[in-house]
């Protein structure tokens, strides 16, 4: 699908009351080997919410840095209201109203909330901190946007969506009248991502401008008023959300159209591959059990989604599953027949049990081995890959071109890419292959798709179902739940660490998997039975 | 996207990792050496003794190593002394560099030096000869003194894992258990091994004094009568076998592993704590076996009581290991070089007025640069990545944990390491992941349009 032939703005400049807060006009920047943004024009109007989209490394964080006077561009000017202005560094930004929530929050988690605001301005008389006037004005700012922030609270106490908002409040305080939000949603649980969106438009409607870098359509579809696309550095268009369709930025995003649904036959269900009997879990956060006395199982060739908000003990069920916690006394994990619950993990990999871990960058990868080191992580020490302790590699690299190949794993240098320098979509991907090209019965993957783009998710949601189709039993964990609708062949919801309800995808709503997850409603399972 | 082609020569060479450390380590040797000149100059300028000129050859006196003992005889004597006196060095560079793979700061090698020193001179010194063949005596002790140091080394291995106590501390520990211990047991055999027939003091019988000595095959005789025996192509070729094992083996890949991280080598299957304690015991064998080498020279004199003192070797390991950024081959070199300026150091005392601690000084300093050298080296990579035209400002507010010496501070428990990295990707990595994303498959989607 050709999609340069879509709406492009018109420019029409009038000096006198200027329409754009500011524009940033052709702007190019190159790094060495590539063209992070070629040619680049962004126009933000007074009172909107702008989004930009584009796949993981289409140059919207490149745009934003020049913006925020981190790089400098090659080539392209940036005007405030009309004036042509330069931005050299982030405090020639700030001067000029632009703010900025970054997508990992830059604040000191040993101070309170106010002093994190005031942290660089602090208001003072002769180096005496003069608190209670920023207090007051913290306050206000706070009543007015809805913000709803305890400036006395210690960071480090405070949830993650009252960090954001912190850092909103660091903005406000600072008087700017453009805010970028860099991925706002990605640290955020859905009650709390509504309340941003809330939020944003509340800002909006006050007179500030908002640009909002996301990856999520359906978000941009909810909060924006316009939505400017990117694809591989290119500018390719800017619409109105009010004209368009999910679909259509989807296919300007990628460039081809975007299935959102998953295409799957029916579940054949065979025998039992993992059974799993009063799980309990100590929690390192409280001292309630984090899994308590969870019974369930999973079939060859079905896919069971656990689904549930964030920290209802999903993390630790898996952990005990594949061994990288404890279980206490009582538990029973079975797969295929045979107890495993005090194996050792090298044995449940070598058994049949393959793990898309939650944390890519903690437990998947090794970052600084390169890409061909990192397929063999679980299977280095095979005959297939070495020889008296010796690793053979000449195989390793076979190997690895096979599977980059096969799961169009793209990166700089192909199998001897530092990992790390490679995009998460296809660090993603790298785990993936690995994962499913082990012989497996047993797949665990936990929020296999996070953070990625609508092309990755896509294949990877492919995979698993593949996975299914050639016999594999599937535990998905999610948190998204569209991801949990569309593959799941039966969901579990996890709340406070007990399963409260077995639900069939095709018979239930949205809204009564929310009830469960949210803890208003649950089932008499075998699970539930606790206590 | 189009890729730009127009790579010139030396962007090409310091695109390797290889060249980007050799050239940061040059960079600290020659930042050392520049640093060395200004004191001598200084030194020069302000003391009416000391002619100006005098710092000029000083500097080429330091420089030159053995090369500026004078006539080809005492080179050659000097070398010869330069080239036995590394191997110890040698070994606490290896020491420390196998610890770093491992992602732990070894600064317990002057303890396990001292155990492995200690071991083999009891081994070496109790064994009748007239009983067992000296050379099988010989490596008797080579494998006490060995075997101590590994014991020795496991201990902070085995705090760190069992007890998540920071190795630093243990080792440091360790390193004053180890001088009390080796002080407390000489003293109290001090009739059996302490050296009474020669009026010097609080040293240690020789070795040779059993007929306990390494080969020399004539190599002391070549070097003009030096110390000069096989123990450095000895420790060459550990250097080797460990460049081996870490690079090609099953075992060192999961040493690195876990070294790079401890929770992803855990998720893959393997015990990440035996492999701290174990690489903590190899690094202790090697600090142990450079000692024990140093010792069974047989001409040696080892002063025992070291509870007040740590030997230098131990902890000058660190700087060799830094300099050759924790390569094992590279330590080799590193090694001889720091005795190399230790050697013209002692030239430059002897010849002109300066004195022998502005040859201290100036080896300092450049061991300190050499600190710098993974600085050096990082700063490398971003000017080749950044063309040049971008703000260092920007760089550093974008990578705040790109400073950290490897393995020395340990990246915080509670930023998991998707935070960590996407810090670092976020900012100079960018460019790299964009190219990642893009390049290689633009024929791909061409073919779809």
């Amino acid at each position: 699908m050709n999609t340069d032939n879509n709406v492009k703005l018109t420019e029409t400049a009038e000096t006198s009351d200027y329409p754009y807060v500011i524009e940033m006009r052709n702007i190019t920047k190159d790094f060495p080997g590539i063209i992070a943004n070629d040619n680049i024009t962004l126009q933000l109007k007074r009172g909107e919410i702008h989004a930009l989209l584009g796949e993981n490394g289409a140059g919207k964080s490149t745009l934003m840095s020049v913006l925020f006077g981190l790089y400098q561009p090659e080539k392209g000017e940036i005007y405030k209201n009309g004036q042509k202005v330069e931005i050299n560094d982030p405090n020639d930004a700030n001067a000029l109203g632009i703010g900025m929530v970054h997508q990992h929050f830059k604040l000191v988690e040993v101070f309170t909330v106010l002093d994190n605001i005031i942290l660089g301005i602090e208001p003072n008389t002769a180096g005496f901190l003069r608190k209670k006037e920023a207090r007051r004005k913290v306050v206000e700012l706070s009543h007015k946007y809805g913000l709803n922030v305890d400036p006395d609270a210690l960071v480090e106490d405070i949830t993650v969506g009252m960090q954001q908002r912190t850092e909103i409040l660091k903005m406000l305080y600072r008087e700017n009248e453009v805010l970028i939000f860099d991925e706002p949603t990605a640290v955020l649980t859905p009650q709390e991502i509504g309340e941003l969106m809330h939020i944003m438009k509340g800002l909006a409607a006050e007179g500030k401008t908002i640009l909002f870098i996301s990856h999520k359509l359906n978000e941009i579809m909810e909060v924006a008023d316009r939505c400017t696309v990117l694809r591989k550095g290119k500018y390719i268009g800017t619409v109105n959300i009010a004209d368009t369709t999910k679909e259509e930025l989807s296919s300007m995003m990628v460039g081809r159209s975007i299935k959102f649904s998953v295409d799957k036959k029916e579940a054949v269900p065979g025998e039992t591959v993992l059974e799993v009997e009063h799980l309990t879990v100590k929690s390192k956060l409280h001292k309630k059990n984090a899994v308590n006395n969870v019974s369930f199982s999973v079939r060859a060739g079905e896919i069971v989604c656990v689904a549930g908000i964030d920290g209802n003990g999903q993390t630790e069920l898996v952990n005990a599953l594949t061994g990288l916690e404890k279980a206490e006394a009582g538990s029973k994990v079975i797969f295929c027949g045979e107890d495993i619950t005090k194996k050792s993990i090298r044995y449940k990999n070598t058994h049949g049990i393959s793990h898309i871990p939650e944390d890519r960058h903690k437990h998947g990868l090794i970052l600084d081995y390169s890409l061909e080191e990192n397929l063999v992580l679980q299977r280095y020490f095979e005959p297939q890959f070495q020889n008296h302790g010796m690793i053979r590699f000449g195989e390793v690299r076979k190997y690895a071109e096979d599977l980059i190949d096969k799961y169009d794993v793209r990166s700089g240098q192909g199998a001897v890419t530092t990992t790390r320098s490679m995009s998460g979509g296809n660090q993603q991907k790298a785990i993936i292959a690995r994962e499913l090209d082990r012989n497996h019965k047993l797949l665990v993957a936990v929020q296999p798709t996070r953070g990625l783009d609508v092309g990755a998710i896509e294949f990877i949601h492919e995979q698993i179902v593949s996975s299914r189709d050639a016999g594999a039993g599937v535990l998905l964990i999610s948190l998204e739940l569209d991801e949990v609708m569309d593959l799941s062949d039966r969901i579990l919801v996890i709340y406070e660490g007990e399963i409260v309800g077995e639900l069939d995808p095709k018979t239930t709503t949205v809204e009564e998997l929310g009830l469960y997850m949210a803890g208003a409603k649950r089932q008499k399972t075998k699970g539930g039975d606790a206590e | 996207m189009k890729r730009n082609e127009n790579k010139s020569g030396l962007s090409n060479l310091l695109a390797k990792p290889g060249a980007q450390s050799v050239i940061a380590s040059l960079i600290c040797i020659l930042g050392g050496l520049l640093v060395g000149f200004i004191v001598l100059a200084l030194l020069a300028l302000f003391d009416k003794d000391i002619p100006f000129y005098d710092a000029i050859s000083g500097f080429f006196t330091v420089l030159g190593g053995p090369f500026s003992a004078g006539n080809g005889k005492d080179v050659l004597f000097q070398m010869g002394n330069m080239l036995f006196s590394s191997t110890p060095l040698i070994m606490t560079g290896l020491s420390v560099a196998i610890a770093f793979k491992t992602g732990l700061f070894n600064i317990g090698a002057p303890g396990q030096y001292l155990m492995g020193a200690m071991g083999a001179l009891i081994v070496a010194l109790s064994i009748p000869t007239t009983v067992v063949p000296s050379w099988i005596v010989w490596i008797l002790a080579l494998l006490a003194g060995t075997l101590l140091g590994v014991l020795w080394g496991a201990i902070p291995g085995f705090f760190k894992a069992r007890f998540n106590v920071n190795e630093v501390i243990v080792c440091i520990m360790t390193n004053w258990i180890a001088a009390n211990v080796v002080s407390w047991v000489f003293k109290a055999t001090s009739e059996q091994f302490v050296n009474y027939a020669e009026t010097k003091v609080n040293f240690i019988r020789k070795t040779v004094t059993n007929g306990v000595s390494t080969a020399t095959f004539g190599l002391d005789k070549l070097f003009g009568g030096s110390y000069m025996d096989i123990s450095i192509f000895l420790a060459a070729i550990i250097a080797i076998v460990l460049y081996i094992v870490i690079n090609k083996t099953t075992f060192g890949y999961e040493l690195k592993a876990c070294g790079y991280n401890k929770h992803a080598s855990k998720y893959a299957g393997m015990n990440e704590k035996k492999y701290i304690i174990l690489s903590m015991a190899i690094a202790g064998g090697l600090a142990a076996c450079g000692a024990a080498l140093w010792c069974l020279n047989g001409a040696q004199d080892f002063k025992w009581d070291t509870y007040q003192t740590l030997p230098a070797d131990g902890f000058n390991g660190i700087p060799a290991a830094l300099l050759a950024s924790n390569n094992p081959i590279a330590v080799i070199f590193s090694g001889i070089f720091l005795k190399y300026l230790n050697v013209g150091g002692s030239n430059l005392a002897a010849q002109t007025s300066f004195n022998e601690y502005v040859s201290s000084l100036i080896v300092a300093v450049i061991i300190y640069f050499a600190g710098f050298s993974k600085f050096i080296r990082e700063l490398l990579i971003r000017r080749k990545k950044e063309n040049g035209k971008e703000k260092k400002k920007a760089d550093v507010f974008l990578r705040p944990t790109s400073v950290l010496a490897e393995g020395v501070i340990e990246e915080p428990e509670k930023t998991s390491g998707e935070k960590l990295s996407d810090l670092q990707s976020d900012g100079a990595d960018t460019a790299a992941e964009k190219a990642n994303e893009t390049a290689p498959k633009t024929e791909k989607e061409a073919d779809e349009k």
